[in-house]
């Protein structure tokens, strides 16, 4: 197999290139197929003002005739393929690793383990995250060591060839066990509790003593995937100043730059970070992940290194959305005012921090919904757990609280005998409402939103 | 039995990073021929950026938004920007934009003031041209100005600008404070079928109204509320990583990994709720996250009125749902009053 | 090795490639056409849709020789010199693709839809859009646009 393969990408690259009729049948570079490049000139419109205006997009022609160029449609000469072993194991120490046999074999150029990263840590807030595991395991989808080789193929072989060791140590997979005093520490020594955020406003106990009626329930979410149809792709090259080029699918260069500048240990304008079109984000593209694995594998072997996630690593070895656990408790006036709410919310915080901090803060100053309620307190929690990271994902924690406070809303309409929109009216905000957080709020349209929601959708006539 | 229900949810969502500094700036150079270069460090990830920063770029130099070509996603070519994330491009980049083609501008009004006769904070940027306010007829081509600013002046037409959202820390005891510069609002209707024999739902229909400040691109944002609603969906009623009891995932590919298809999207109506946000580039504040926050509750809570059943946990799962009708009727202490009409057979 | 040789967008070529390539690899690595995607390597997202002899196939889960002696055509050879595929133009007005990563698969698989049936209804582009996946759009804009592009080839067909 491991022959048939080298020969294969000799007979593509040096040999067909030497035999003439080969490079005839194969060009190395086909010419594109002809498009209708006089239409690309803009139809100039003379009239402004631009904004308000259904404008095209100057990406979709491109995205249209296939020529947008991803990070994975780049090639460049001499280009190696790189892919990352991952832990398949929830919790462990990394006793030995073993690359002998993967470094022998015929393609494989070079291999990469955490041992080697200067400054093997990472994350947007706690830098608790390691570009490779080195010593200790904290999720199954973590990389353990990398290989670059002459294709992917071989790649994904030599890491078969890879033998890490491991000593098991117990997973802590709920975020209320991983909570209790006696539960494993993911990151000994600290807490598994790593950050926490608390609102108050108010009188809650006077609130609750004011109500008619006091209304408790419990609401969850799972874990989400992005999924971006472009999986994270990345190519590291060098020139021979030192300088250093990455390719890579990033929402956020600058501070992609600043992390991976980092990571390698070197000055921020030797590190150049091009994004060229993302394919997809939702939030799964704000900070690297294999971006330092190719710079250093390209630097081992002096050759452009790309690498490229599987989709199951997208699921595996990218973060994901928060599940959260939240615990509502509402008092209301008998005509459906909210007097006082108390939130409990226990986010699980996966393996690393990752943007679990923003997801928390936004969490929990959302979670009262967009009501004038007088008494709050709404309380946070994140938790580490031996499982795929949770980070950034559209909404920021935004979209399970507004599952939880609306959910709650309409069960409390419902005790209430009032209509699910008449009691959103009566809470919601309006201009210059406080908010949770003691900010008076401008440009507030909930209530319009909420009018004209209704009107379109016919919510009076439907009504039984 | 299929049995139809509506549920409403309405939500409030920040623009920016929570009190963190997430600065963005950006250049844009007028070229001699009036067209103009906007330099930005934020990335094109499906949003639309490079279309609405063009557009508020046009708009403040009074050209048209094909005039204005984008660069972006280089380090080494262009000015540092947060990124593409926490729904605040069109904001914050958006305000940066506007600032740098104000700056842009100004060298072009001193340019052109001595051509016209008038002073500087006379003159008005409008169908590429400069011209004199309330006399339009005064005006000179932004490429004559342009050029004389370049050739004859020696003052390239460039500006560079950045914003930062003004934000107070919080209190670390009480929260107090104000995390955000500013927020959008919302409301979306989900009407949905479920079968109460097999717990399956169908949503039908969403009507979605959102406020975003000025809609700089209406076509964008109903693109981004149409694609925010579909991951919504996901959330309410298909995805979920599992995990086995060792911590692996179970469904890492998407064949078991279940994401909407265009099989699974309802009728959607879009409804942008006039607003102005005058901190915002010509009122605007964005759009991007709050799409997909209140389609899973609307969902739920239709879930609710169709059957009675509530549900507590995400993804409502056809299992789930069943679970939930069979002990609302176990519980019987409750008919199922949210039902208004049960539909025989398909859908009309 | 083997020996494939197609008509690729309307020329004859040929490569010699191992017989375990796709022809999603083929396509991408020795022709260069890289508007095909691989979004998964497993046929779930469509990404990767070309048209072999007019069918909508996933290139990924196609060997490579079986291709040899069919028609090929990829998003590359949809438009042409004088002008764009009505199907590619309506995506552009609709503002139909937001990343674009999905475009190229959705609009081979709308083509082939519209040689198919001039004058589908919504749920037959459903359906037939229903292999492809997208994450940004929602799938609402590409809807519009698949009827839009089917009324002005209904007409040109007219004319």
């Amino acid at each position: 197999m491991n022959d048939k393969l080298r020969v294969t990408e000799k007979e593509l690259t040096q040999e067909a290139l030497r035999d003439p009729t080969e490079a005839l049948r194969v060009p190395v570079v086909t010419p594109p197929v002809p498009y209708p490049i006089e239409t690309l000139v803009p139809e100039v419109r003379q009239q402004t003002p631009a904004v308000g205006q259904r404008a095209t997009r100057p990406d979709g022609r491109l995205h249209g005739l296939g020529q947008t160029r991803y990070i994975d449609d780049l090639t460049f000469p001499g280009m190696l393929h790189a892919k990352i072993k991952r832990a398949g194991i929830a919790s462990a120490l990394i006793k030995r690793i073993d690359t002998s046999e993967a470094e022998a074999m015929p393609g494989v150029m070079a291999v990469l383990t955490g041992r080697e990263i200067p400054v093997n840590s990472f994350g947007p807030s706690l830098q608790d995250q390691p570009v490779l595991c080195d010593e200790r395991v904290f999720h199954a989808g973590d990389g353990v060591a990398a290989v670059a080789a002459v294709t992917e193929q071989i790649a994904l072989e030599a890491l078969e060839k890879i033998k890490v060791e491991y000593e098991p140590l117990p997973a802590v997979l709920d975020p209320l066990e991983a909570m209790k005093d006696d539960a494993p520490k993911v990151h000994p020594p600290a807490s598994n509790i790593y950050s926490h955020k608390i609102i108050k406003k108010g009188d809650l106990e006077k609130g609750f003593a004011e109500s008619d009626h006091i209304f408790e329930a419990r609401f969850s979410t799972q874990m989400v995937e992005h999924v971006p149809l472009e999986p994270h792709a990345s190519i590291g090259m060098w020139d021979s100043n030192g300088r250093l080029t990455v390719y890579s699918s990033l929402g956020r260069i600058t501070l992609g730059r600043t992390d991976i500048a980092r990571t390698l240990r070197l000055p921020i304008n030797r590190v150049h970070v091009v994004a060229t079109i993302v394919g997809g984000n939702f939030g799964g593209k704000n900070e690297i992940t294999q971006e330092p694995v190719v710079a250093l594998l390209a630097k081992k072997t002096g050759r452009p290194v790309k690498a490229v996630y599987s989709r199951g690593e997208e699921f595996t070895s990218s973060t994901t959305r928060h599940p959260i656990i939240m615990d509502y408790k509402t008092g209301v006036s008998r005509d459906g005012r909210i007097l006082a709410r108390q939130v409990k919310l226990y986010l699980d915080g996966g393996a690393y921090c990752s943007w679990s901090e923003t997801t928390l803060g936004k969490a929990c100053i959302l979670s009262p919904g967009p009501y004038n309620i007088e008494n709050v307190e709404a309380e946070a929690f994140v938790i580490y757990t031996n499982k795929t990271v949770t980070g950034a994902m559209r909404g920021f924690g935004a979209p399970q609280v507004c599952f939880a406070y609306e959910s709650h809303m309409d069960d409390i309409a419902k005790a209430l005998g009032i209509d699910p929109l008449e009691i959103r009216l009566r809470n919601a905000f309006s201009e210059g409402s406080i908010s949770p957080t003691g900010q008076v709020l401008h440009s507030v349209v909930v209530r319009e939103s909420l009018e004209r929601a209704a009107e379109r959708y016919g919510w009076q006539e439907s009504q039984s | 039995m299929k049995r139809r229900g509506r549920g409403i949810a309405c939500m409030w969502y920040p623009i920016g990073f929570t009190v963190a500094a997430n600065p963005s700036a950006a250049t844009v150079k007028v070229n001699e021929d009036g067209t103009a270069t906007l330099l930005t460090g934020t990335v094109e990830t499906g949003q639309g950026s490079l279309t609405v920063l063009a557009q508020i770029a046009a708009e403040e130099l009074g050209v048209a938004t094909e005039d204005v070509h984008v660069v972006s996603a280089d380090t080494d070519v262009t000015p540092m920007d947060t990124g593409a994330i926490a729904s605040r491009t069109t904001y914050v980049t958006g305000n940066a934009t506007r600032l740098a083609a104000e700056k842009a501008k100004a060298i072009l009004f001193n340019v052109a003031a001595p051509m016209l006769g008038v002073r500087p904070d006379q003159l008005e940027a409008r169908d590429r041209k400069i011209q004199v306010k309330r006399f339009p007829q005064r005006q000179l081509p932004i490429s004559q100005v342009a050029h004389h600013a370049l050739f004859v002046k020696g003052d390239p037409p460039i500006g560079s600008a950045s914003f930062n959202p003004p934000t107070v820390a919080m209190d670390p005891e009480t929260g107090q404070g104000l995390p955000f510069a500013t927020y959008v609002y919302a409301t979306q209707i989900a009407e949905v079928d479920v079968d109460d024999e097999t717990g399956e739902v169908e949503v039908l229909r969403i009507v979605a109204s959102h406020d975003c400040g000025t809609a700089i691109n209406p076509m964008l944002v109903e693109g981004q509320i149409e694609g925010g609603i579909s991951m919504g969906i996901g959330l309410a009623l298909q995805e979920e990583i599992l995990f086995d009891d060792k911590g692996r995932q179970i469904n890492p590919n998407l064949t078991n990994y279940i994401m909407p298809t265009s099989l699974d999207m309802p009728e959607i109506e879009v409804d942008i709720v006039p607003s102005y946000d005058p901190t915002g580039p010509f009122g605007a504040k964005g759009v991007g996250e709050p799409t997909s926050v209140p389609t899973a509750a609307a969902i739920l809570n239709a879930i609710h009125d169709a059957v009675g059943a509530r549900v507590h946990s995400l993804p409502a799962t056809a299992e789930k749902v069943l679970a939930a009708i069979k002990e609302s009727r176990v519980q019987g202490t409750k008919q199922l009053p949210g039902t208004r009409r049960a539909i025989a057979g398909p859908a009309a | 090795m083997t020996e494939v040789k197609m008509k690729l967008n309307g020329e004859t070529r040929s490569a010699s490639v191992p017989p375990e390539t796709t022809l999603l690899k083929m396509l991408r690595e020795s022709f260069n056409l890289t508007g095909a995607k691989l979004g998964c390597d497993v046929g779930d997202c469509g990404a990767c849709t070309v048209l072999v002899d007019g069918m909508s196939v996933n290139a990924c889960l196609m060997l490579a020789n079986q291709v040899d002696g069919r028609e090929v055509l990829t998003i590359e050879g949809l438009a042409t010199v004088e002008y764009l595929h009505p199907v590619q133009e309506a995506f552009e007005t609709f503002a139909s693709l937001q990343c674009g990563f999905c475009g190229p698969g959705v609009i081979m698989s709308a083509k082939a839809l519209l040689d198919e049936n001039p004058d589908p209804t919504i749920p037959e582009i459903r359906d037939a859009l229903s292999g492809n996946l997208c994450r940004c759009t929602g799938y609402t804009k590409m809807i519009e646009a698949i009827q839009d592009a089917a009324r002005i080839l209904r007409a040109k067909e007219h004319a």
